[in-house]
């Protein structure tokens, strides 16, 4: 049921290339946020209790985070160049009037990304309770990038500061903030992110048969899904409320299957984790499925994006029923050479299959120590 | 200070420290990868735990690397968003290819951390070199899109038809009707550059501007800054090492760090050498030839002058005047009486064409004022402009001889410190007269290791500082002044905005490199303070 908008094979591919790019940053930010809350609690109670078998199970979580961090960031900066070089309007357009939002954003990357690699490096190098404090800056610094962040696409989807800017002619700093469809979409993306985050980090506890870890990640995992199944239906009604194209895509049009089968994986989620904790929790074992709730709950994050931000096209702007189609911020200034783009997409999978030998080696052949050596 | 100038101090901020880490981490690469192959050549283990202390301090050093370059590619958007349009037509293809470079330096980085001392030192080798290839390539294409800015290249002569004493910058790859018709609808309008990109539809409105995407990527300016910035990258990023690892031997005595400090020396002395003798020699030569109000204000030439030293090093001529604003003064005046209008004309811009133009991309002119613009003469706008660059004449001048002097001291320092490192004739006996007074060898290494360092770091800090402030008073080098490109977002000129984001970069910086001298220095007692229940720590 798409609209009669015509669209040229190269709008196309940076369309292509820009959803790429977000949904490979959106999984690996998943595992970044969700990982990085659990393990800075786990140190932190660590060093309050003394519990030196708490400290490990942070300590072997963050091992994914040190292996992932960096490369989840460059997917970031991908997006970034993908818009200013794809979308240069829409960037100039919204650096003015998402300014606050975005500095918001990039300060708190500014502090994520470092406290991230401190945090690891400096463990068991300074007292735990400095320690535990980084970590705190750690966690918490990242969920300053969403909510700078996605501003920007509660704007694409229901323009709110932007509608008061062509209306008014003048930026209101924090408008942005009073989007109703902006606050539903961020809890909805910090409670799926912390969600994914601890079931990843139970299906990596589940590989070194760690029960009480697996226990931990799992409640975690189980109680932000809960609260996912809250904040998704709300989601899903400020769409049917203000964003009546998306809401028509994912709920009746092409992207409907992909919001089905959405349904069914996080109906998955709930069976597989209840019965997981079931097994912990009467017979003191890991049941063997646990070790792919991670997997599954990437997918979740994967397609929800996808409906998220695929379901616009042909626009990028929606408006209503409709929307501003792709050319209207599209690169024309010059002839982007299709070539360039294609070799760019190569040479960005050897970098995942690269990362991906990284992470096998680091994580699942256990290359990285939970213990450091001296 | 007006609030433009602050953020141009904003950005300087953000690019220096981003300079910091960039340095490392294309020097470190080179300092472990000699260690690693003294390692496979002796199995000293001092080679492999040095090995290991660099690449902790390496990943430290990267993520603030990473975070700074994000941290400068949203300043160059969010503050100076203007430059959308360069990174969508000039800069294009060099920060699309740097993706390529960016994500898989990072990948290779992953493998070599995940997998050192676990697999053969040899692949370790191979891992780190591959990084760091794409590290240099990442550095080449940056350097691309500044040198662009410093030499426009691919708007043949556009610059020169107003600013006669510049030279064509290469081939005409742009639209130059549009190019000029955009400027003036600026100059007319008094509106940045991003008041008119963020309309929608206004690509379809303008059209191509540039016909070639690849054309910033041949610029011969470009070439030799590559490896200007480049190669003094790698020196301060391995004479920080070799300054730490000096410390270590002054204050222990041990003379394994003599042996850590031989191990990559000679690199880094080769490049110390050839970097003010070669390459800086070619890199003052595309100055004199692409820049010439920067190389008059390097000079201090207010007035033309002859030096047969400078005249010979920079145009190859004994007899060459040292061209200063004087000369540069004269070709403004050949301009005559034309006017921005007259100029137009010639590329068909009629002041209806002009408004009809504006129109289309949703820009409202005052008649009145672009025939005030029209009417100016482009001689005035020469002088005007040559006149700001005059103002900055001292600073430039004086930073660009403390420069050399720094790269003075570190070419004879570290020949010096060849001499104490190794016996040379003729050198090492000179050294060691020269440093008579100074009883123990530790001091005598440590003290030139730390000349060394100032010297690099004096000549790199104020080199950046001559590129940048040189080529005021554009941002784009006879195109674009930093006023058309900044944001038109009120909170980016208010003083709470730029204090906050200082602090956050100091705060951050300051304090990631404080914690890479915590992973350097620190004994590492994860199991002292795992076995002490961590509650005898509180």
């Amino acid at each position: 049921m798409s609209p009669e908008v015509s669209v040229k094979p190269l709008e196309f591919l940076g369309f292509a290339g820009l959803g790429l790019s977000v949904l490979l940053h959106m999984i690996f930010v998943a595992i970044t946020l969700g990982v990085g809350l659990v393990t800075a609690i786990y140190r932190y109670l660590a060093y309050r209790r003394s519990d030196s078998a708490l400290e490990v199970f942070a300590r072997r979580g963050f091992r994914v985070m040190i292996v992932t961090e960096l490369f989840s960031g460059v997917w970031g900066t991908i997006i970034t160049v993908f818009l200013a070089g794809f979308f240069p309007g829409l960037v100039a357009l919204a650096t003015n009037v998402l300014f606050t939002p975005l500095a918001v954003a990039v300060a708190s990357i500014m502090i994520r990304i470092p406290s991230i690699v401190i945090f690891w490096y400096t463990w068991g190098r300074i007292s735990p309770r400095i320690h535990s404090l980084i970590g705190w800056i750690m966690a918490l610094s990242g969920f300053g990038i969403p909510l700078g962040f996605r501003t920007l696409f509660s704007e694409i989807t229901y323009p709110y500061a932007v509608a008061t800017y062509l209306s008014e002619g003048s930026v209101n700093p924090w408008r942005a903030y009073g989007s109703p469809l902006f606050w539903s979409l961020y809890l909805h993306t910090v409670f799926a992110t912390i969600s994914a985050g601890a079931f990843f980090l139970a299906s990596i506890q589940s590989l070194v048969k760690d029960v009480k870890g697996v226990s931990i990640a799992l409640k975690y995992g189980f109680v932000f899904l809960i609260l996912q199944l809250f904040a998704g239906p709300l989601y899903w009604y400020t769409l049917h409320r203000d964003s009546p194209y998306i809401f028509s895509a994912v709920t009746f049009g092409d992207f409907s299957p992909f919001l089905i089968l959405k349904m069914v994986l996080v109906i998955a989620l709930i069976v597989l984790g209840l019965y997981s904790l079931a097994m912990i929790n009467l017979r003191n074992e890991i049941y063997r499925y646990t070790r792919y709730i991670g997997l599954i709950a990437l997918i979740v994050i994967f397609l929800g994006e996808l409906l998220n931000d695929g379901s616009r096209y042909p626009y990028i702007v929606t408006l209503g029923e409709g929307g501003l189609s792709l050319s209207a911020f599209f690169n024309l200034y010059m002839d982007v050479p299709a070539s360039v783009v294609f070799v760019i997409l190569g040479f960005l999978f050897l970098a995942i299959a690269l990362f991906l030998v990284s992470f096998y080696y680091a994580i699942v052949k256990r290359f990285l120590p939970e213990i450091p050596e001296r | 200070m007006d609030s433009i100038a602050s953020l141009l101090y904003l950005s300087a901020l953000g690019i220096y420290f981003h300079a910091v880490f960039v340095s490392l981490t294309l020097g470190l690469p080179l300092v472990i990868m000699s260690l690693l192959y003294m390692y496979t050549r002796t199995g000293e283990e001092k080679y492999l735990n040095s090995t290991r202390i660099a690449t902790m301090v390496l990943a430290v050093n990267f993520a603030l690397g990473a975070i700074t370059g994000t941290l400068v590619e949203f300043g160059l958007v969010q503050i100076w968003p203007g430059t959308n349009l360069a990174i969508a037509t000039f800069a294009f293809a060099p920060l699309a290819l740097e993706l390529i470079a960016f994500a898989n330096e990072i990948a290779f980085l992953i493998l070599f951390i995940v997998t050192l001392g676990r697999i053969k030192t040899i692949y370790s080798i191979l891992i780190l070199a591959l990084y760091w290839v794409f590290a240099l390539f990442s550095g080449l294409l940056i350097t691309t899109v500044n040198s662009w800015l410093v030499a426009p290249w691919g708007v043949g002569p556009v610059t020169s038809a107003l600013y006669p004493f510049m030279p064509s910058y290469g081939p005409l790859a742009t639209d130059p009707q549009k190019l000029v018709a955009l400027k003036i609808i600026l100059l007319a309008s008094g509106q940045p550059l991003q008041s008119v990109l963020q309309m929608p539809d206004v690509a379809k409105s303008i059209g191509i501007i540039l016909t070639d995407p690849l054309v910033s990527l041949v610029s011969p300016y470009n070439v030799i800054s590559v490896l200007h910035n480049l190669i003094a990258a790698v020196i301060i990023g391995s004479s920080l090492p070799l300054v730490a690892w000096a410390y270590r031997y002054y204050r222990s005595g041990n003379k394994d760090y003599v042996k850590i400090l031989r191990a990559f020396f000679i690199p880094l002395l080769v490049l110390i050498l050839i970097q003010p003798t070669l390459i800086g020699h070619f890199m003052g030569e595309a100055v004199v030839e692409y820049n010439p109000t920067k190389f008059a204000m390097m000079e201090g030439a207010k007035e033309t002058f002859y030096n047969p030293i400078v005249a010979l090093v920079a145009y190859g001529d004994l007899n060459h005047p040292i061209i200063g604003f004087d000369r540069l003064a004269q070709r403004c005046d050949s301009l005559g009486n034309q006017t921005i209008g007259d100029l137009a004309k010639t590329l068909n811009l009629s002041k209806d064409t002009l408004i009809s133009i504006a129109n289309s991309i949703n820009v409202k002119l005052d008649p009145n004022k672009l025939d005030t613009v029209l009417s100016t003469k482009v001689r005035d706008v020469c002088i005007s402009d040559l006149n700001k660059a005059l103002q900055r004449l001292e600073l430039v001048h004086i930073a660009y001889y403390t420069k050399i002097g720094g790269g003075v001291v570190a070419f004879l320092t570290s020949i010096a410190l060849a001499g104490l490192l190794y016996n040379i004739p003729v050198i090492t006996p000179l050294v060691n007269l020269v440093l008579r007074p100074i009883k123990r060898n530790e001091t005598k290494i440590f003290l030139l290791a730390s000349l060394i360092f100032i010297g690099v770091v004096l000549a790199a800090f104020f080199g950046w500082f001559v590129r940048e402030v040189g080529r005021k008073p554009w941002t784009v080098y006879g195109l674009l002044y930093p006023e058309e490109l900044v944001s038109i977002s009120p909170v980016s000129r208010e003083a709470t905005f730029v204090v906050a984001a200082a602090l956050i970069i100091l705060g951050v910086n300051l304090g990631g490199l404080y914690a890479m001298y915590v992973v350097a220095t620190k004994e590492l007692r994860f199991l002292d303070l795992l076995k002490k229940g961590l509650g005898a720590v509180r």
